[in-house]
């Protein structure tokens, strides 16, 4: 394999030189930086009772630095910064990754027992590739990874989703991607093994200050100059309530808008989705969606994806269910939202082409960058994306048998508002026959959006009677959450777990078939 | 020379056009019509010349006709071009909202995304009159684009011109405010007509903005559009005015007019006829309670007489504070 990807470890020195130089070189005020990233980190530092004597010391030092010294200190900083977010891919890893990946991410995430259990035993094995399934424009997007890069922009549930999603392109023979990683995911016992190896950086949210964002922009735009196709998940962090993404940041993936009209560089925005049977986090997800929202936490450190047992679990459920996990690709957009051909031309809504040099031309026919108007053009890509992901979102069976199941708690429970309902102690019990028609009902609605491109439907969720479909939830829920979820008792059906019904009908909520009050 | 396109040749159109030439521009106008000459303003017939002439394009075409001409221009802009309409108005659209199967309203500047390659768009508003823009008189326009570069653009569009030009980022905004004040305006014209002494009429008014302000908002508007030049502004020079065409329809619909003759002997295109029960069922859908929308569409328009309508309006449940 070619991708550039695999030349990365060849550029990291360069790179990391690269993005210093363009951070200190584009600085206007030095010193208003470094201010700005001491006052930040003393801030930060002092409120965790750390250690911020650098800080104060750095602070302190401000007001006899001339200009020469100050750019000197700039530059110290951002190679430090730089340092901390630079990568690592080894393709060594990546070979041997990608090939162990569909054999079970417990196996590969515990390189222990690979030791133990020798490659040839694991690799015979393939029960979750199966399960993985990737749709959508996927020869295009090959072509247009030979043309440009390829910025992929997800929907983000689980931690698993960058895996998951490395091996989706993997799985659609599309080159590799590297990507943003929370710092935090790092010191997963979990996950820092994948993060470390498979072309991610490290992106450390605790840190706020402008001089780091500058770096960790100039080295996401570098990396999207040179051809590394890229991956960000512009929800910005997991989705609490389990919704599908109403309001996007973009932010990181601004820059490859930046990319282009820096070097010419041909950028192709895919927005995708990954959909799941089952999320690894769901309980701590939505537990933290119900929270105050200014309780909710920003980052969770202590989620089912540091615990091993819960991530076994999960993956020999879903080893064992058809379908049950989904990436599927939307259509690729230029910078500015235009769909784009496989030759990676541009065309507006009308169908005609459109040269996208000129939306970053000015009155004297140069191209340059504006900040304002960028950031415009980001925030409208955006929204193309999340109309894509409500397209591209594929139901499967958890969310239409939860979307029934919560129509009827609050059918059981009229009046009552959200935290009422999810906080019952006691189980509602509905009638067998209500739930499957409430159920067939669903389906209805979503074959009529199917219908209407509104939505996709997996394979179960088109081909399955209400009572298969409810047997299949049941069994799936039950069998990864940590209590049971439903439960069908002769005649009747409990409602056992209000919570993750709710999570799970959230996939729904904003096409309308979900109850909408539990995303807002 | 300060090169600008104005494309659409009615009243609104020429005085744009007037008003840009007065202050030096070099405006190239694209009409169908013959017309007297107006100075410092050339005509076309090409809207490949009117795009080729400027990168800042006015459209003022009556709002029916946007998509229309939108798409048609269209194929002659490209990303560079800077497109402001001025043009009252919501556009009817099968709706894009999977859970809602329905018609939608749209602002026009979504109907020129969908049918031209431009990204950069501006609207027109505030209570800038024709009559005022075309004599030369001092006057007041507001202009929205999230785009630094359109509101600059206008700005210096006009900067010889007597005109002071006020900007906003909420593009969504000025057009719903630009919309719904249209249709209020029908209403105070018809509440004068029918005799409604000033002080109801000033409350109509006042609780017509706030109401217009709620819909808008759920439309994605920003509140303070509405008590700003865009929305209460602009409806405050429709109570002084007797010129403005909804104005003279709200009065005609007082004297028991039948509202689609009335706009007929009008001359004029007016889209509140159209827009109002449309807005009415768009609050309904979102929650939004609207007396007054739902006044002019369901009673005005129905021919309802006046102290009927009015007496539904003193009687409708109270929503909010005064």
């Amino acid at each position: 394999m070619t991708a550039p990807i695999f030349r990365f470890n060849q550029q990291r020195d360069d790179l990391v030189q690269t993005v210093v130089e363009r951070v200190v070189a584009e600085a206007r005020d030095p010193v208003l930086l470094l201010n700005d990233a001491a006052y930040h980190e003393l801030r930060r530092l002092d409120a965790a009772g750390k250690d911020s004597s650098r800080w104060r010391k750095l602070a302190r030092s401000l007001g006899g630095l001339d200009h020469h010294a100050a750019r000197q200190r700039l530059r110290e900083l951002a190679d430090e910064h730089a340092h901390d977010v630079d990568g690592n891919f080894d393709p060594r890893v990546y070979a041997f990754a990608s090939r162990v990946l569909p054999v079970g991410l417990s196996i590969l995430l515990r390189p222990q027992v690979l030791k133990e259990r020798g490659l040839g035993d694991v690799l015979r094995g393939n029960a979750l590739a199966e399960r993985i399934r990737t749709s959508g424009p996927i020869d295009r997007i090959q072509r247009l990874a030979e043309r440009g890069t390829v910025v992929y922009v997800p929907t983000h549930l689980s931690n698993l989703d960058s895996p998951v999603f490395a091996y989706a392109l993997e799985s659609a023979r599309l080159p590799p991607v590297t990507y943003g990683a929370g710092k935090n995911l790092f010191t997963n016992p979990v996950l820092s093994f994948f993060m470390r190896n498979l072309g991610a950086y490290r992106v450390d949210r605790r840190l706020r200050h402008e001089l780091y964002k500058l770096v960790l922009k100039a080295y996401s735009c570098i990396l999207i100059e040179r051809g590394f196709h890229s991956l960000f998940f512009p929800g910005g962090t997991r989705s609490r309530s389990g919704g599908v993404e109403r309001k996007l940041k973009l932010g990181l993936a601004g820059t490859g808008l930046e990319a282009f009209i820096r070097t010419g560089q041909r950028v192709f925005f895919v927005p995708a989705t990954i959909n799941y049977m089952l999320t690894l986090e769901a309980e701590t997800l939505i537990d933290d969606h119900l929270k105050d929202a200014g309780k909710a936490r920003y980052i969770i450190e202590d989620d089912e994806s540091t615990r091993l047992g819960r991530i076994t679990q999960l993956v020999n459920q879903l080893a064992h269910m058809e379908g049950s996990c989904a990436v599927r690709f939307g259509e690729p957009v230029d910078p500015f939202g235009n769909v784009v051909d496989d030759r990676g031309e541009s065309y507006d809504r009308q169908g005609r082409q459109v040269d996208p040099r000129s939306y970053v031309v000015g009155d004297d026919g140069q191209v340059r960058q504006d900040g304002n108007r960028d950031g415009q053009y980001t925030r409208e890509l955006g929204e193309v994306a999340m109309e894509q992901y409500l397209c591209d979102t594929v139901a499967m069976t958890t969310h239409v048998v939860a979307t029934a199941a919560f129509a009827r708690l609050r059918a059981a429970h009229g009046g009552k508002d959200l935290f009422a309902l999810v906080r019952r102690a006691d189980e509602t019990i509905v009638p067998r026959a209500d739930m499957l028609t409430e159920i067939e009902g669903v389906q209805a609605r979503l074959a009529d959006l199917d219908r209407r491109g509104a939505i996709q439907l997996s394979t179960a969720v088109r081909g399955a009677t209400a009572s298969e479909l409810l047997g299949e939830a049941e069994r799936a829920l039950n069998g990864y959450h940590a209590s049971p979820v439903l439960h069908t008792q002769g005649e009747g059906v409990a409602l056992l777990d209000p919570k993750v019904l709710l999570y799970y009908q959230n996939r729904l909520a904003n096409h309308g078939v979900g109850w909408i009050g539990g995303v807002r | 020379m300060n090169p600008v396109s104005v494309v659409g040749g009615g009243a609104w159109g020429i005085a744009l056009a007037t008003a840009a030439a007065r202050g030096g521009a070099d405006v190239l106008l694209h009409t169908r019509r013959e017309g007297e000459p107006i100075p410092g303003v050339r005509r076309t017939r090409s809207l490949a010349e009117a795009a080729k002439h400027a990168r800042l394009v006015l459209l003022t075409v009556p709002s029916a006709h946007v998509r229309e001409v939108g798409r048609a221009l269209g194929a002659h802009l490209d990303g560079h071009h800077l497109l402001v309409h001025g043009v009252r108005g919501l556009a009817a659209v099968p709706s894009r909202t999977p859970s809602f199967e329905g018609e939608d309203l749209v602002t026009l500047s979504t109907v020129l995304r969908e049918e031209t390659p431009v990204r950069r768009f501006g609207a027109l508003g505030g209570p800038v009159l024709t009559g005022e823009l075309s004599r030369g008189e001092p006057c007041v326009m507001v202009v929205a684009s999230h785009y630094t570069e359109v509101l600059a653009a206008v700005r210096s569009a006009f900067a010889g011109s007597f005109m002071r030009i006020y900007t906003t980022p909420d593009l969504v905004g000025l057009e719903w405010a630009s919309a719904l004040t249209g249709i209020l305006a029908v209403a105070i014209g018809f509440a004068r007509g029918a005799g409604v002494g000033a002080g109801l009429v000033s409350a109509f008014a006042i609780r017509g903005v706030h109401e217009a302000a709620r819909i808008a908002v759920a439309a994605g508007a920003e509140e303070r559009t509405f008590t700003g030049l865009g929305g209460f502004g602009d409806l405050l020079a429709a109570i002084g005015e007797e010129d403005r065409p909804e104005v003279r329809l709200g009065l005609a619909l007082a004297r028991g007019e039948e509202p689609t003759s009335a706009i007929a002997a009008l001359g004029e295109r007016i889209e509140a006829l159209s827009l109002a029960p449309r807005v009415a069922d768009f609050a309904a859908r979102h929650g939004v309670v609207a007396p007054i929308l739902d006044a002019v569409a369901h009673g005005l328009f129905a021919q309802k007489n006046a102290p009927e309508i009015i007496s539904t309006l003193m009687t409708a449940p109270m929503t909010g504070g005064a």
